[in-house]
C-alpha cells in the first residue's frame, strides 16, 4: 500500500486530494524534513511558495552551525579526496568524526599528491577519544568545551598565549604541516567553535596551507543547501508568507513554530531515513516517507504517502559524502509506484485547481 | 505561426542591415519575407530590432555562486511577486537571473566555470534558470589527472581524449582554463605564478598546460576557442601576462576572459609592486590587432557592492586582504575549488575609477567589436544588470563625460578615456552583444536575423536614454514566442542547455575509471549528468563540433 488517509488505505489520487485540502485550509503550514532526493526538495520549495508556507530541513541544526559563521567571517575548506591525497597533518576535533569512515580512509593512506606526497601523515586529536584504534596524538579538551579549547589553541598559535602547555606543542605541529586539514562535526563544536576554527585555519594560512573539512549531516543537508540557495537566493529556512522568500533561522524553525502554536499544519518529507519528529500527528499533518520505512503506515499522520527511496526504489540526486558533491543515484531495484516529487507536484497542482475553482 | 515584425529599425551587422525594415518568423526561425498573410503582426515603429543578446561569461551557476549567496545573503534584494514565476523576484536566484537577462533582451547565457567534479549540481542549477538557453564551460588545467598525463609526456592524443571525456561527462559547451596550474601551485605553497614559472611537483608551467589544452580544443573541434583566464589577474603588470599568453597561443584560437582585469600596466617601473598601475588598454588593443586568432570579453567594472567569484584560488587568496566586507571563502577543491571575496567598487576611489575607465577604454579603442565582447564578468566586475548603463556610456560621449566628472581624477592622469570621442553605433552594440558572442561560441543560428536564424529577437524603443532603452525591452521573442513585453516577463518557459556533441575514447574511459576509483572511491558514473536527474525532459540540446 502506498497511501493512507486518516489511517485507511486509499489510492494516491484520493490522498493527494486530502493532502491538498488539509494544507489549503492551513493559515501557516510548515514543510519540514526534506531528507530526500533533490527533485523532491525542489518540488517542496515550489509547494511552500504556493502555500505561503515555511521550509525547515531536519539537517538544520548541523547546517546552521556553519551558516552563521560562514556569513559572518567566511571559511577555508577542502574536500575529502584532497585531505586523503594531500594532507601530512590531520587534526580531528571532538568525538563525532571518529565514527565516520573518512578517519579510517585517512589513517590507512598516505599523501600521494602535492608537496607532502610520501611524507608520514600525522594524526592529531583535540578533545577526542584517547584510546581509539587509530594511532594518533591526543590533546584533551579544556573544561570550557571544544569551542574554548579551539580558542586557546588559536591563542597559542598567534603567540597571544605562551608556555609549555600541551596546546603550545599542538600549535607547533600544526604550523609545521605542509598541507593540514581539520576534521570536525559542526553540530558538535557549534557556531562559536566553527567560527573560532575558521579563524585558526586562516591564521595558519599566513605561513602554510591548512583547511577545514566538516562532516556532512546524514540528512541530505549539503545537497538541499545548494538547491535552496539557487532557488531562493537564501539558506534553507525560509518562509513564503509574504510571497517572497524571507530567511530567518529562528522564526522558521519548525519545532519552535509548532511548539509555540504558530503553525497549524505540517508536511513531513523524508523519502530517506530521518528521525520522525515528536510533533508529527499532533497537528494536521501530511507525511511523505520512503517505502519500507517504519513510518510508512496510516497512523503516522492524517495523510501518508509511501514513496520511492532514492538509490533503492527511485533514482535521485543525492549528496555523496566521499566526493563532497551531488551525484545521481539510480534505483538499484524495482521502481516504487509513487515518487516524492510526483506527489508534491500533484498536491501543488490540486491546490492550483482549487484556487481557480474558488475564483 | 507566421509573424511579421515591421516598421522598426532592423540592426543586423552580419547582414549589413541598419535601416527600417521587416523581420519574418515562422516555426521559431527567421524566414524570408512571405506573400502569405502573417498570423501575427508586430508594429515596431520607433523601435530598434536586434537579435537576442548572447552572454559568454557570467557566473550564474555552480558551487561558488551558491557560496556567494550564503556569504552575502543581502547582496540582492528580493521583492514580492504575487504572480508569475515563484522565484523570479528572489534576488540572486536562478529564476531572478533568467528574468533579468530576458528583460534586457538576452536569450542565451553561458556559465564559464564548471568544474567537472561539480558538474551535476551546476547543470541542475542552470536548468532552473528560466527563459534563456544556457551553457557551461568545462574547466581543466589544474586537475591532477591532466597534470599527470602532461608530466609523463603522454602526448597530444591522451590529452585530447581526456579533455573530450571531461566535456562529454560534464556536458559542457566548451573548455576553459583558469590560471592553469595556479591552484595546484597554491596548494603547494606558491602565492604567485607567471607563464613560465615551474609548478611544484609536476614540473610543468602554465604555458605547457595551456598549450596542451589549446591543441586539444582544436583537435576535438570545439567551436568555442579555449577560454583562458591568465596568470596574475588584477595586479600591476598584468598586461605582461596578457600579452605573453597571447603570444604563447602561437596563432591558435584563444579567448581571453575579462581583459579589463589585465589592462593594468605598471605605473612606476622602479617600484612595480607599490607604484600602482596605469591603463594598458592601448597596449592590449595593439596586441589584439596583431593577433586575429584572439578574442576577449571585457569584464567591465560597475560601481557598488559586489562579490568576486573565481576558481583562481591563488588570486582569490591574495585578494582576501581587500575583502569588503571583511569576510571571504576559499575552497581548495578537487582541482581548482574556488574563492569568494566580497568587493566594493568605490565611485570616488582611484583604483575603482581607473578599472572602470580601462574597461570602457578597451571597448572604445577596439576596431573590431565582434572580438570585444561586453561582459562584467558577473558578478566580479559588477552585476550583468549594468549592461544597459554600460551601453549608454559607449554610445554617448556626453554621458561619459558627465560620469567621469564625478569620478576620481586618476582617470585623466592614468588612462586615455577622456580623449576618446568615439560613440558606438547600434550596429557596433549588436556586434558587441550579439553577433560577436554568438560567433565566438560557434552558434551559427544566433546573434543575427538572417534567414535560418533562431527567432530570438529583442525589440527596444529608440530612446536617447540608452540605459532605459536597453534595460527594459519593449518585446522579446524566444524561439518566436513572446516572453517579455514592456520590460516585464509575460510568459515563463524553459530554455535548453547547450552541450557539445563529443565522443569519448573507450581507452580513456577505462583509464579514467581506474583513476577516479583510486582517488574518489567511485567511478565515472558518479560524475555523470544523466537526463534522469532533471525534473523535466529535453533539458539539453546538442551543438556539433567543427568539422
Amino acid at each position: 500500500m502506498a497511501a493512507w488517509v486518516k489511517g485507511g488505505a486509499t489510492d494516491a489520487d484520493a490522498a493527494v486530494e486530502a493532502a491538498a485540502t488539509l494544507l489549503a485550509s492551513a493559515r501557516n503550514a510548515v514543510l519540514a524534513g526534506l531528507c530526500a532526493e533533490l527533485s523532491a526538495v525542489r518540488a517542496a520549495y515550489h509547494l511552500a511558495d504556493a502555500l505561503g508556507a515555511s521550509v525547515d530541513p531536519v539537517a538544520g541544526p548541523s547546517l546552521y552551525a556553519e551558516l552563521g559563521p560562514l556569513s559572518r567571517t567566511g571559511a577555508m575548506t577542502t574536500t575529502p579526496a584532497e585531505a586523503i591525497g594531500r594532507a601530512d597533518a590531520i587534526l580531528i576535533v571532538g568525538n563525532a568524526p571518529w565514527d565516520r569512515a573518512i578517519v579510517g580512509d585517512i589513517a590507512g593512506s598516505q599523501a600521494t599528491r602535492g608537496r607532502a606526497a610520501g611524507s608520514e601523515r600525522v594524526i592529531l586529536s583535540l578533545g577526542g577519544p584517547r584510546n581509539g584504534a587509530t594511532r594518533h596524538v591526543a590533546y584533551p579538551a579544556e573544561a570550557g568545551g571544544l569551542a574554548v579549547s579551539i580558542a586557546h589553541l588559536r591563542a597559542f598559535l598567534k603567540g597571544n598565549l605562551a608556555g609549555e602547555a600541551a596546546y603550545a606543542d599542538l600549535a607547533k605541529r600544526l604550523s609545521s604541516a605542509q598541507y593540514g586539514v581539520v576534521l570536525y562535526d559542526p553540530a558538535e563544536i557549534g557556531e562559536l567553535g566553527v567560527e573560532m576554527l575558521m579563524g585558526l585555519i586562516k591564521d595558519l594560512n599566513e605561513a602554510t596551507r591548512f583547511f577545514g573539512l566538516s562532516l556532512a549531516d546524514p540528512f541530505q543537508g549539503r545537497a538541499l543547501l545548494q538547491l535552496a540557495a539557487w532557488t531562493t537566493g537564501q539558506a534553507p529556512r525560509v518562509g513564503f508568507g509574504r510571497h517572497v522568500p524571507e530567511h530567518d533561522p529562528w522564526r522558521f524553525d519548525s519545532t519552535r513554530q509548532i511548539a509555540a502554536g504558530e503553525a497549524d499544519a505540517a508536511l513531513w518529507l523524508a523519502s530517506l531515513p530521518a528521525p520522525r519528529p515528536d510533533w508529527l500527528g499532533t497537528l494536521p499533518s501530511v507525511a511523505i516517507v520512503g517505502v519500507g520505512s517504519p513510518d510508512a503506515s496510516g497512523d503516522v499522520a492524517d495523510v501518508v504517502f509511501a514513496v520511492g527511496v532514492p538509490g533503492e526504489s527511485a533514482g535521485g540526486s543525492l549528496w555523496d559524502e566521499r566526493r563532497a558533491a551531488i551525484a545521481y543515484a539510480p534505483a538499484s531495484g524495482q521502481t516504487a509506484e509513487l515518487s516524492a516529487a510526483g506527489i508534491l507536484t500533484a498536491i501543488q497542482e490540486r491546490l492550483t485547481q482549487k484556487k481557480a475553482a474558488a475564483c | 505561426m507566421l509573424i511579421r515584425i515591421h516598421g522598426g529599425r532592423v540592426v543586423d551587422p552580419t547582414a549589413g542591415r541598419d535601416a527600417v525594415g521587416e523581420v519574418w518568423i515562422e516555426d521559431g526561425r527567421v524566414v524570408a519575407p512571405s506573400d502569405r498573410a502573417p498570423d501575427r503582426t508586430i508594429d515596431a515603429t520607433g523601435c530598434v530590432v536586434m537579435a537576442g543578446g548572447v552572454e559568454v561569461h557570467s557566473h550564474i551557476a555552480g558551487g561558488n555562486v551558491v557560496m556567494s549567496r550564503l556569504l552575502l545573503p543581502d547582496l540582492y534584494v528580493s521583492e514580492a511577486a504575487p504572480e508569475g514565476h515563484p522565484f523570479a523576484h528572489a534576488g540572486g536566484s536562478a529564476a531572478w537571473i533568467g528574468a533579468n537577462y530576458a528583460r534586457m533582451g538576452y536569450t542565451l547565457a553561458v556559465e564559464p566555470a564548471m568544474p567537472p567534479a561539480n558538474a551535476l549540481a551546476t547543470q541542475l542549477e542552470l536548468a532552473d534558470i528560466p527563459l534563456l538557453d544556457r551553457g557551461a564551460l568545462t574547466v581543466m588545467g589544474n586537475d591532477d589527472h591532466l597534470l599527470q598525463l602532461l608530466r609523463a609526456r603522454e602526448g597530444k592524443a591522451a590529452v585530447r581524449d581526456l579533455v573530450a571525456l571531461s566535456v562529454a561527462t560534464s556536458r559542457g559547451l566548451g573548455v576553459k582554463c583558469i590560471n592553469a596550474g595556479g591552484a595546484s601551485a597554491f596548494k603547494d605553497g606558491m602565492l604567485k605564478l607567471s607563464l613560465d614559472d615551474e609548478i611544484p611537483v609536476y614540473g610543468l608551467s602554465t604555458r605547457k598546460i595551456m598549450g596542451a589544452l589549446l591543441d586539444a580544443v582544436e583537435e576535438i573541434g570545439v567551436p568555442h576557442p579555449l577560454h583562458v583566464h591568465c596568470n596574475n589577474l588584477g595586479i600591476p603588470g598584468a598586461d605582461e601576462s596578457f600579452v605573453a599568453t597571447l603570444e604563447a597561443a602561437e596563432g591558435r584560437r584563444i579567448h581571453f576572459a575579462h581583459a579589463q582585469f589585465y589592462g593594468y600596466g605598471v605605473a612606476d617601473p622602479e617600484n612595480p609592486l607599490t607604484g600602482g598601475f596605469r591603463s594598458a588598454a592601448e597596449r592590449i588593443t595593439e596586441a589584439m590587432e596583431a593577433h586575429p586568432n584572439a578574442t576577449y570579453d571585457v569584464g567591465q567594472v560597475a560601481f557598488g557592492q559586489t562579490v568576486t567569484i573565481s576558481l583562481d584560488i591563488l588570486r582569490q587568496f591574495a585578494g582576501r586582504k581587500g575583502a569588503n566586507p571583511k569576510k571571504w571563502i576559499l575552497n581548495a577543491g578537487d582541482a581548482e575549488g574556488g574563492g569568494v571575496v566580497p568587493f566594493l567598487y568605490k565611485p570616488r576611489g582611484p583604483v575603482s575609477s581607473l578599472q572602470w575607465a580601462i574597461g570602457l577604454e578597451l571597448m572604445l579603442l577596439s576596431k573590431e567589436p565582434e572580438r570585444t565582447i561586453l561582459t562584467t564578468d558577473h558578478p566580479n566586475g559588477g552585476p550583468f544588470t549594468d549592461y544597459p548603463h554600460i551601453i549608454h556610456l559607449l554610445m554617448d560621449k556626453e554621458k561619459r563625460d558627465r560620469e567621469i566628472a564625478g569620478l576620481h581624477k586618476v582617470i585623466a592622469e592614468r588612462s586615455g578615456l577622456c580623449a576618446i570621442e568615439r560613440e558606438y553605433s547600434f550596429s557596433e552594440i549588436a556586434q558587441l552583444t550579439r553577433s560577436g558572442p554568438a560567433k565566438l561560441l560557434g552558434l551559427a543560428d544566433r546573434g543575427h536575423l538572417r534567414e535560418g536564424a533562431r527567432a530570438d529577437v529583442a525589440i527596444y524603443r529608440d530612446d536617447p536614454d540608452r540605459t532605459a532603452m536597453f534595460a527594459r525591452a519593449r518585446l522579446v521573442l524566444k524561439d518566436g514566442e513572446t516572453i517579455v513585453e514592456d520590460g516585464e516577463v509575460v510568459a515563463w518557459r524553459s530554455g535548453r542547455t547547450l552541450e557539445l556533441a563529443v565522443e569519448s575514447d573507450k581507452a580513456m574511459v577505462a583509464r579514467s575509471e581506474t583513476y577516479l576509483q583510486d582517488r574518489f572511491g567511485t567511478g565515472l558514473k558518479s560524475f555523470a549528468v544523466p537526463d534522469d536527474a532533471f525534473p523535466k525532459p529535453d533539458v539539453f540540446a546538442e551543438v556539433a563540433c567543427r568539422s
